[in-house]
């Protein structure tokens, strides 16, 4: 098991999705990340231990890689989908209550502006990396991040921004989600964010990068 | 001066996929699958672009106030900054542009990414930024040859959201264009929609200059301008 859970996660750093996927060329015509989640399904290995011996480890090698610009997006983004490939096969198990998350996480892009590719690659970064996403989607309001806070009271808030015109955004949504819940854990990311700005508005964390992010979700949950 | 349109046909932007690799930051000369098939079919997608367009609004009623790094344009003060203002220097006149890629190529892209293709949307939406540079590069030149011809030279373009330019003085420069110019409008937090699309002003001038490199006096290292410098 502990070979095929090696494999699995070796897919998900190298962005094999399944057999038909020629991508990487060295893997090409050998079984993915999809068939091997399902064989180490069938051959008794639970959800979790999948999900943290294999995706996890996959996907927290490529933050790393990206964070040190050894990798750029577009292989984050097959590793990100060889990463779902195996997660269609876990996901009913987490629904079911068979198995558990290390926490959940709610994103959005903030009122007023419509980019979502940082977005998007941050949320799937951090679903590979164990948590329960919750995305809002763009152009996303204070009231809808308190609701679905309200609804998750656990999950850390991420916010992004790409303008410096909807950072400023970011400020109200801190404080009113603060104000509900002075616990609630806020983090910030986006092209024109700092880490000054981040103390001014009183959010949690600001990083440049997903792993940052991942890191310090990993901290509240240990 | 009135308002100026120009209708880019999408044939006449040349996507060089050497930039759009570096970009990306793939090696161009051995690109594996599956990008070299998702570039290649991205890049035919180009054609079903029909709504790249662009125009200016050139006025010789302009000020530039140095040490303050202000525009003054028609009256209208832009603080774009000592920067920008230091490079407009010399300009006798000043074109305020606006043009877009349309929104065809961002709804791909979203389109894309909402089915799970995220590698596809992703280059779609880099593809749509080299679009609206294209364009843009199209009218710069049209510009340029149009100024010469009258023994005028043009500078750089400068955007606001660049160089330290706060990028809500966009409202000040779409107050010169009719609302919904070539189909760009502006949202109340600075946002372009299609999201493709670039505003900004070139200087005219008989002693203006064209600066090859200017990305080193930037602070930005997400900019596109500086990445696509990169990547060539």
């Amino acid at each position: 098991m502990e070979e095929l859970l090696k494999q699995i996660a070796h897919c998900v750093e190298f962005g094999k999705i399944n057999q038909a996927s020629p991508y990487p060329p060295d893997l090409k015509g050998k079984d993915g990340a999809d068939e091997l989640t399902k064989k180490a399904l069938d051959q008794g290995a639970t959800a979790e231990e999948i999900l943290t011996n294999a995706l996890i480890v996959g996907m927290g090698k490529v933050g790393v890689k990206f964070r040190e610009n050894k990798v750029f997006v577009p292989q984050v983004l097959m590793s990100a989908k060889a990463m779902s490939a195996a997660m269609a096969h876990l996901k009913p198990l987490f629904a079911s209550g068979a198995a558990k998350r290390k926490g959940t996480f709610i994103i959005g892009t903030v009122q007023g502006d419509l980019h979502d590719i940082g977005k998007n690659l941050v949320s799937m970064m951090v679903e590979g990396n164990g948590y329960e996403v919750i995305d809002l989607g763009v152009d996303v309001n204070a009231d809808t991040f308190l609701t679905e806070a309200e609804k998750y009271p656990h999950a850390v808030i991420g916010l992004s921004a790409l303008l410096t015109t909807t950072m400023v955004n970011m400020e109200n949504i801190v404080n009113a989600l603060k104000e509900k819940n002075p616990e609630t854990k806020v983090c910030i990311g986006g092209a024109p964010v700092t880490q000054d700005f981040c103390n001014k508005i009183n959010a949690d964390l600001y990083s440049p990068d997903p792993q940052g992010l991942v890191e310090y979700l990993d901290k509240l949950a240990s | 001066m009135e308002v100026s349109i120009t209708e880019v046909g999408p044939g006449d932007i040349d996507i060089d996929p050497a930039v759009l690799c570096g970009l990306m930051g793939i090696d161009p000369d051995d690109i594996p699958e599956p990008y070299s098939g998702i570039i290649q079919r991205e890049l035919d997608e180009i054609k079903n672009y029909p709504n790249i367009k662009g125009g200016f609004k050139i006025s010789g009623n302009i000020d530039i106030l140095s040490p303050k790094g202000v525009l003054s344009y028609e009256g209208v003060e832009f603080g774009a900054g000592k920067q920008v203002v230091d490079n407009l220097s010399n300009s006798e006149m000043a074109a305020l542009y606006i043009c877009t890629a349309g929104e065809e190529v961002s709804r791909r892209s979203k389109e894309l990414m909402g089915q799970g293709n995220l590698l596809e949307g992703y280059v779609t939406d880099l593809v749509g930024s080299l679009l609206v540079e294209g364009a843009m590069d199209i009218l710069h030149e049209k510009l340029r040859n149009e100024m010469e011809s009258k023994g005028l030279r043009v500078t750089n373009r400068y955007s606001p959201g660049y160089c330290n330019w706060n990028v809500d003085e966009q409202h000040k420069l779409f107050s010169f264009f009719p609302e919904g110019f070539c189909g760009v409008r502006l949202s109340e937090s600075a946002l372009m929609n299609p999201i493709k699309s670039v505003s900004g002003v070139i200087g005219i001038g008989k002693e203006v200059k064209f600066n090859k490199y200017i990305c080193h006096a930037c602070s930005s290292v997400n900019c596109i301008y500086r990445n696509i410098k990169h990547a060539v």
